[in-house]
């Protein structure tokens, strides 16, 4: 399986980097690259000596794992004995299945038909042995091969070694005396080749003959808890939904409440009658087992998506999963009834909110390191954990405004050169006198976030004849400029 | 108008204080200068790194282009940062006790601290505070009760040596701070003194000091946060601006003056630290110098010493007392008797060595009958400079040399002179662009790209080759910032073999520092510091070429016996001088592994110099370097040469000094005496200007001297242009350039080495093999080389075999030399055949393979024989078979791999002994496998996997068949094509090669089993054939002939990349033969075989293309890559 670059034709050679033994070396590429003769395994600074123009991007093995899984969770509908192979293969026990889908034939040339359609270039057997299928798929002449039974020692003979999932090191080894295929090995008496290469070639040899079972693992399920409710008769409407996410929600309460947890992540998966499934996920602020809680959070989500959530012939199957627990903490309702329940509505609100217009919806301000005011704190989304800043706090003692105003305000203001603080303000046209200053606070601007950076700032706390703290900046220094401007920024309580 | 008042900074830190400080300390003592301060210190953080180079700009400080130089009062201080908390103070020694007692104190936390990272606690403080003028930088934000309880104390300890300094901060709260800082002092009793506590010159530094942050926090600069300073407010500031920062408190200013007043120590204290040699003699050392020097001359002339070289003798021994180096040549004397009577080779060379006396002291060989000595070069008597000497050794025995030296001084009072490692080219980059949060990719691309600059200011050409537009303001500023840190000290790292030696204990006289090895000190001082402050350092170098010359007169005593006169074994001194043949051989370009001549470049110019005596050598090792090629001095000397034109003088005097290079000054010494006769320089200003030229880059000051020059040599009645021309030859020498007797040292190994290549190919090879890695070729071609020389090599054998490559007696056949080195056939002396060692197999251990030949005894009989006997694990043994060393016993390298794979995991010895003795022979009861049995070709192809080289056949000459049906020329058939011919020619890339001095050209050697040949690359064709030339390592070049004095050049037209045919190699026999089979029934001629097993059309024919495919690269990659050189 490789996700398919076939972009328009002149899109650029693009190779995948990836980091190997301190050494950067290709570890995919696009077919223009491979027209350029490059490979992968090749190191990239040789690689870009010969084509200096070559895009490289660094592999993100993270994402090919997930794009995998999601693979992985799309073949469910085939069989539900889906198992991960490496970093780009996919196991499918159909033993069973096929007949659902017109037999094994028609069952493979759906699969890929599917899948190629989704733009994945890829390439499947069907076999009576996992061993089999695998080295049909990886090795064999067509991109689609159904090994009939019986077939197998005939069909392995001409593959290489490597169709036989050997451990490096023992290919290299048999490579080395001049067995390369797997024919070779079939013929060979097995004593020697058990005594020098240990009894796992043997095992692989029979495993793809079929002479020994083997079992795929499936993916282990995902979520810690689910429950699900099949259902002889299809449902459509989102009322009749949301009725069974109630019922599903109240069977896995007790479930949570005996772990101790409650759901931070919940996942909802509809079967459809003709096999697609529709997965919908829902994150929570604070772990949650309250099955009416749980269930408004999905109703928002499938008010959100209604319309695009296409019931077709009905869903036969519904499954609703805890996709990740978090301890659960009780917590003593005070008399009061005060702040705890407060926040805690709150969090329900965000989560509800979030639930219907995205992630971003509900921002929540934390704290950021940075010498200018206006970027001491930043906007994240409110379901996101806040990281606390890791180093130390703000390195001046002397205060600042817990309040400043959204933008800087233009004042009139007389002071003394090169750096004395005002001496009076004028700022939406009342004049203020200056009795009290401290200062100057210097701060220069971030060279490195704009293309034009601002000028320095000198603050100053000035305090005026009434005892209202202001705090004011000027903009640029004496001498680089000759009439500096003055802002407000923040008040003093 | 007020006058200003004067002031004194000491809170001064520069980029010694690594990735802290952002200016070198030279700008700053230059700002001081400029803003008029009455002193300036420099105090990093706890080193005295960069003392030693603001010291030096101190006293020579231009403002103006054309101002006399005016000096600054400086003081060395350091400013002491601790691990426990208590806060920084600012160091000044007074005296030179106080420098003493500073120096141990940084030992000391040097030697407790990780390396790099000193950890300094008050208690050293205590310890070693005293002859110190202090000033504390108490941190206002801690409890003013504690910081007043410490000031309190160490003001009892300290007394009136001891200030408190302070800085406005620009927090804020200034006016607290300072009278917060004022009121702290008053209640301790100490004065109040000012500082800027300075991280950089001028405001614009702040950007670099930000990115210096980032880099010491490993972080990119917006995740930096709160440590990066708030503001640009840490540099250096005139004295107004310090006045009015501090108008109320200006008794804090005056204080700095005081604080100046009160330091009188100067770097200057400490020259002539050397060694007392006790003398055999027991004579003070410039007596027993003397003893020496005129013993070795009766030696060195048995015949009498002549009057002018006595007379020579005297000046240099009278000019050796005046400045009062005696100890220092006794030193390097002791350093390298000890050497030879340890039998390790040895020469010393550089500006010293070209004194008579030390040719006398057998410190050089090169004597007076080659070339001039000249005083002033030899010691700048002047500047105070010591002598410079350094001495090569064998680089495998180097160690005994060092052992020897830490043995005889201790380390109280020898280490290694540091090396300053610096932001360059690449590592700036990369550093930087991390920093400011660039990709992986672009910075890699941006340092990557090979061939596309190296340590000059990142420019266009690099910032094109990444795809960068240079317009795009983050790319501009990319670009500035990296040539703002290019230079800059990152750390310190041990010089390779500088070794700094004195008479005082080191530690009082520089810090020392923990290097990565356990047993190596160093000092904090680089060879310029150490020049600078005149300490005694000897390098102690390591050349491989002493290394293979040592055990080619090893291997010639032994085998050959061959005797000087006087019926002793031959040595560097004895061999037999001035032979035509050795020469010859030279003039012919047959020079692979001959010392220094044997690279491209070199070696196309040998035969258009035809060197026939011993200078000749010596103009060829200086030659063919950069600074004489920019200088433009090698056409004009080779048509000279070459008779095509006659030398010109323009005046009788340069005659003199430029007659022996035919009038184009090609060394150092050359440019001073130029300078000294035709320019009117005084002799100390002539090495002022070498010093400058070697220096320019850094210091710009080498204009000065032009001017000068240019007017002097005008003056002089030389026409201007002329006198252009000449300094612009002198510039050229900048770096690169060789003094002549560096250039004559090294000429007397290029005529050894090519001697014994000469008469005696098969100790040359083995010598050089056992010497390994070395030189500039790999063991295939030094083995196919001796080949050709008509020596027999042969395969290494578990039964045979040695570690090192040994020699085994064998009949010379003149037959066998190659037709192009027919006249060496009535001169090779040869009697042995070379048996490749151990040492040649990839992946096995000396240790083992000693073990191997020590159990050996009458000889292993079969695999199972050795893995019982030699007691080595299953994995060597494997290594050997992969090597095919168990040919003695009839096995090829595919069957004793079998038997191999077949023995247990675990050693042998680690098992029970009955069942295992070889004597009671258990048969092996195992069903029969019938291997396929390996073809040559896959033979040939593992030789190369497993040893770099095969004995068996050329990779290439597999190929020959299909390559001759395509027309292309063996290489060797190249002699026979007529010049200006089109020609094609295919081989292995052995070498790429652009040589910086010719940048649009690019040089590649490759080989097939006939031989080498010499591609030309223009520009135009690497930019169109670039993948080709970069990547391939089978290639095939379409060109044109080229042919000038016996050098054959293919100027490349056309390139293709032929590596994937190399995949026929490894298929086994039976493919091969199914693969000619279809070949001749589809008829197919000319193609890649591996595309013609894909015969039918669509999906059928992935499988076979994708395994040979991978096979070809699987071969592709067991060849060469070819290496590539600038």
């Amino acid at each position: 399986m490789g996700r398919n670059e076939s972009a328009p034709a002149d899109f650029p050679p693009l190779v995948i980097s990836q980091r190997e033994n301190n050494a950067l070396r290709i570890a995919a590429l696009n077919e223009q690259a491979e027209l350029l003769g490059l490979k992968p395994g090749m190191g990239i600074a040789d690689a870009r000596a010969m084509y200096p123009g070559i895009e490289v991007m660094e592999a993100d093995p993270d994402a090919d794992r997930q794009l995998l899984e999601s693979l992985a969770d799309w073949c469910d509908r085939f069989t539900p004995l889906v198992a991960l192979d490496g970093r780009d293969g996919l196991f499918l026990d159909i033993s069973g299945c096929s007949h659902l889908f017109g037999g094994e034939d028609a069952m493979l040339a759906e699969i890929i038909r599917r899948l190629t359609q989704q733009g994945f270039d890829i390439r499947a057997a069907l076999a009576s042995t996992p061993g089999m299928a695998w080295a049909s798929a990886r090795h064999s002449h067509s991109r689609d091969r159904n090994v009939p039974a019986g077939q197998e020692e005939q069909t392995l003979a001409p593959m290489p070694l490597a169709a036989l999932r050997l451990e490096e090191k023992t290919r290299t080894g048999l490579e080395r005396v001049g067995l390369r295929y797997v024919g070779a090995l079939i013929d060979a008496p097995r004593a020697p080749l058990a005594r020098r290469f240990g009894r796992m070639l043997v095992t692989r040899l029979d495993q793809a003959l079929g002479v020994v079972e083997e079992a795929i693992s499936p993916r282990l399920p995902v979520s810690p808890l689910s429950a699900e409710r099949q259902l002889a008769e299809p449902i459509g409407t989102t009322e009749e939904i949301e009725r069974l996410i109630l019922i599903l929600a109240r069977t896995l309460k007790p479930d949570l409440e005996r772990r101790g947890e409650g759901a931070r992540r919940l996942l909802l998966s509809l079967f459809r009658v003709d096999g697609v499934v529709a997965r919908i996920v829902v994150g929570t602020s604070r772990p949650l087992r309250e099955p009416t809680t749980i269930a408004k959070l999905l109703y928002e989500r499938l008010a959100a998506l209604e319309g695009s959530l296409d019931p077709g012939y009905g869903f036969d199957m519904v499954r609703l999963s805890i996709a990740v627990a978090a301890p659960f903490e009780m917590e003593q309702t005070d008399l009061a009834e005060g702040t705890s329940i407060a926040e805690e509505e709150f969090s329900l609100l965000a989560d509800r909110i979030r639930a219907r217009l995205g992630e971003e919806a509900v921002l929540v301000p934390a704290l950021a390191e940075s010498h200018l005011p206006e970027r001491r704190a930043r906007f994240v989304s409110s379901g996101k954990e806040i990281a606390r800043p890791t180093r130390t706090s703000q390195p001046m003692a002397g205060g600042r405004p817990i309040r400043l105003l959204e933008k800087p305000e233009p004042v009139e203001a007389s002071a003394e050169v090169p750096e004395g603080p005002p001496l009076s303000f004028r700022w939406r046209r009342a004049l203020y006198r200056v009795a009290r200053a401290e200062g100057p606070e210097r701060i220069a601007p971030e060279w490195w976030r704009e293309e034009k950076p601002g000028q320095t700032r000198d603050y100053f706390r000035v305090e005026d004849m009434d005892g209202r703290r202001y705090w004011l900046y000027r903009e640029g220094l004496y001498g680089e400029q000759t009439a500096p401007r003055w802002f407000l920024h923040g008040f003093f309580p | 108008m007020t006058a200003v008042p004067a002031y004194a900074e000491f809170g001064v830190q520069s980029n010694f204080s690594f990735l802290r400080g952002a200016s070198r300390p030279e700008a700053l003592v230059i700002t001081a200068r400029l803003f008029d301060f009455s002193a300036v210190g420099l105090a990093d953080r706890n080193s005295v790194a960069g003392v030693v180079r603001a010291w030096v700009q101190s006293k020579h400080i231009k403002l103006t282009e054309d101002s006399e130089p005016t000096r600054i009062p400086y003081h060395p201080g350091c400013r002491l940062v601790f691990s426990d908390g208590t806060p920084d103070v600012l160091a000044y020694p007074q005296d030179r006790q106080g420098w003493a007692h500073l120096c141990r104190m940084l030992t000391a936390a040097n030697e407790r601290g990780e390396k790099g990272n000193p950890d300094l606690h008050i208690e050293d403080f205590l310890e070693w505070g005293d002859h110190m003028s202090l000033a504390i930088l108490p941190d206002f934000r801690k409890s003013a009760e504690d910081t007043l309880a410490l000031l309190r104390s160490l003001k009892n300890r300290f007394g009136r040596n001891l200030r408190l300094a302070v800085s406005p901060s620009y927090g804020g709260d200034d006016h607290w701070r300072l009278a917060q800082a004022a009121g702290m002092a008053a209640a301790a009793g100490l004065s109040l003194m000012a500082t800027n506590d300075v991280l950089y010159h001028a405001a614009e530094q702040r950007p670099l000091q930000d990115i210096l942050t980032a880099i010491r926090l490993n972080t990119t600069i917006s995740e930096a946060g709160f440590a990066l300073e708030a503001n640009a407010e840490r540099h250096m500031k005139p004295r107004e601006e310090m006045a009015r920062l501090f108008r109320h408190y200006p008794e804090a200013l005056t204080e700095t003056l005081r604080f100046a007043e009160s330091l009188t120590f100067s770097l200057g204290e400490l020259k002539h630290n050397y060694p007392d040699e006790v003398s055999e003699s027991g004579l003070p050392a410039q007596e027993e110098l003397a003893r020496l020097a005129w013993e070795g001359a009766r030696e060195r002339f048995p015949d009498g010493v002549p009057e002018a070289q006595r007379e020579l003798i005297h000046k240099e021994l009278a000019l050796i007392e005046r400045q009062n180096y005696a100890r220092y040549f006794l030193t390097v004397y002791d350093i390298m008797r000890f050497a030879r009577s340890q039998g390790i080779l040895c020469q010393g060379r550089g500006s010293a060595a070209n004194s008579l006396i030390c040719y006398c002291l057998r410190i050089t060989d090169v004597g007076p009958d080659i070339m001039d000595h000249l005083l002033e070069r030899f010691i700048s008597e002047e500047r105070g400079e010591p002598p410079d000497i350094d001495v090569d050794f064998e680089h495998q025995r180097r160690e005994e040399v060092i052992a020897y030296i830490y043995k005889k001084y201790g380390h109280k009072r020898t280490a290694l002179a540091a090396s300053v490692i610096s932001y360059r080219g690449r590592l700036a980059l990369r550093e930087v662009a991390k920093v400011l949060g660039l990709s992986e990719d672009v910075t890699s691309a941006l340092s990557g790209s090979v061939w596309g600059w190296s340590s000059e200011e990142v420019g266009e050409t690099a910032t094109k080759a990444a795809g960068l537009d240079k317009t795009d303001p983050k790319t501009k500023q990319l670009v500035e910032l990296v040539n703002g840190i290019m230079g800059f000290p990152r750390h310190l790292s041990q010089h390779v073999g500088g070794f700094v030696i004195t008479k005082d204990r080191l530690d009082e006289i520089v810090p020392i520092v923990k290097t990565a090895m356990e047993e190596r000190k160093m000092v904090e001082w680089d060879k310029d510091d150490l020049d600078n402050v005149g300490l005694l350092k000897v390098d102690v170098l390591a050349l491989g070429m002493l290394s293979c010359l040592q055990r080619a007169f090893g291997l010639l005593e032994e085998k050959y016996d061959v005797r000087d006169d006087y019926g002793r074994p031959l040595e560097l001194a004895t061999i037999p001088p001035e032979q035509k043949p050795v020469y010859d051989m030279i003039s012919r370009a047959d020079t692979i592994g001959v010392f220094q001549v044997e690279s491209r470049a070199q070696m196309s110019m040998l035969p258009r110099l035809k060197p026939k005596e011993f200078y000749d050598l010596v103009i060829e090792v200086a030659i063919v370097r950069p600074g004489p090629i920019q200088g433009d001095m090698v056409h004009p000397y080779l048509k000279r040469r070459e008779e095509k034109e006659k030398p010109e003088y323009v005046r009788p005097e340069l005659k003199a000094i430029l007659k022996k290079t035919l009038g184009v000054p090609l060394f150092q010494e050359q440019a001073m005496k130029i300078a000294i006769v035709a320019g009117g320089f005084k002799p100390a200003e002539a090495d002022r200007l070498r010093r400058a030229m070697a220096t320019f880059k850094r210091t710009g000051s080498v204009t000065d001297y032009r001017q000068k020059l240019i007017k002097g040599m005008e003056e002089n009645g030389y026409p201007r242009e002329f006198a252009e021309r000449c300094f612009r030859q002198i510039e050229g020498f900048g770096e690169y350039g060789f003094p002549e007797s560096h250039a004559a040292s090294f000429a007397l190994l290029v005529y050894a080495s090519a001697w014994f290549k000469t008469y005696y190919p098969d100790v040359f090879c083995a010598a050089i093999l056992n010497s390994q890695p070395m030189g500039f070729y790999a063991p295939a071609q030094i083995v196919r080389d001796a080949r050709e020389h008509g020596v027999e090599i042969r395969e290494v054998d578990i039964n045979s075999s040695e570690w090192d490559c040994i020699l085994e007696e064998a009949p010379f056949d003149p037959a066998r030399v190659a037709a192009q080195h027919a006249d060496m056939r009535s001169i090779i002396e040869t009697k042995h055949a070379v048996r490749l060692g151990f040492r040649q197999v990839k992946g096995l251990a000396e240790a083992d393979m000693k073990q191997l030949v020590l159990n050996r005894g009458a000889g292993y009989r079969s695999v199972r024989d050795l893995w019982l006997r030699s007691g080595l694990s299953r994995s060597v043994l494997a290594r050997l078979a992969d090597a095919d060393a168990f040919r003695s016993l009839g096995l090829d390298r595919r069957t004793a791999l079998w038997a191999v794979q077949a023995l247990d995991g675990t050693c042998a010895t680690e098992r029970l002994p009955l069942l295992d003795r070889p004597e009671i022979g258990l048969t092996e009861h195992e069903p029969e496998m019938k291997l396929p049995s390996m073809p040559l070709s896959m033979h040939v192809v593992h030789d190369y996997q497993s040893l770099s080289l095969s004995l068996k056949a050329h990779p290439v000459s597999f190929l020959r068949d299909q390559l001759a049906a395509e027309k292309i020329t063996p290489n060797a058939r190249l002699q026979n094509v007529s010049n200006g011919r089109r020609v094609s020619v295919a081989g292995l890339v052995l070498i790429r090669q652009r040589p910086g001095t010719a940048k649009n050209v690019i040089f590649m050697t490759i080989e097939d089993e006939t031989g080498v040949a010499n591609i030309v690359v223009w520009d135009r064709m690497f930019k169109r054939f670039r993948p080709q030339v970069m990547g391939a390592r089978f290639v095939r070049v379409d060109g044109k002939l080229q042919s000038a004095s016996g050098v054959i050049h293919v100027v490349a037209e056309r390139i293709t990349d032929l590596s994937a045919r190399l995949g026929t190699l490894m298929k086994e026999r039976q493919e091969q033969d199914q693969l000619a089979r279809r070949k001749e029934i589809a008829g197919i001629e000319g193609t890649t075989c591996i595309s013609s097993s894909g015969t039918s059309p669509g999906r059928e024919a992935v499988q076979p293309e994708e395994a040979g495919a991978a096979q070809s690269a699987a071969v592709a990659r067991v060849m060469p890559k070819g290496r590539n050189f600038h």
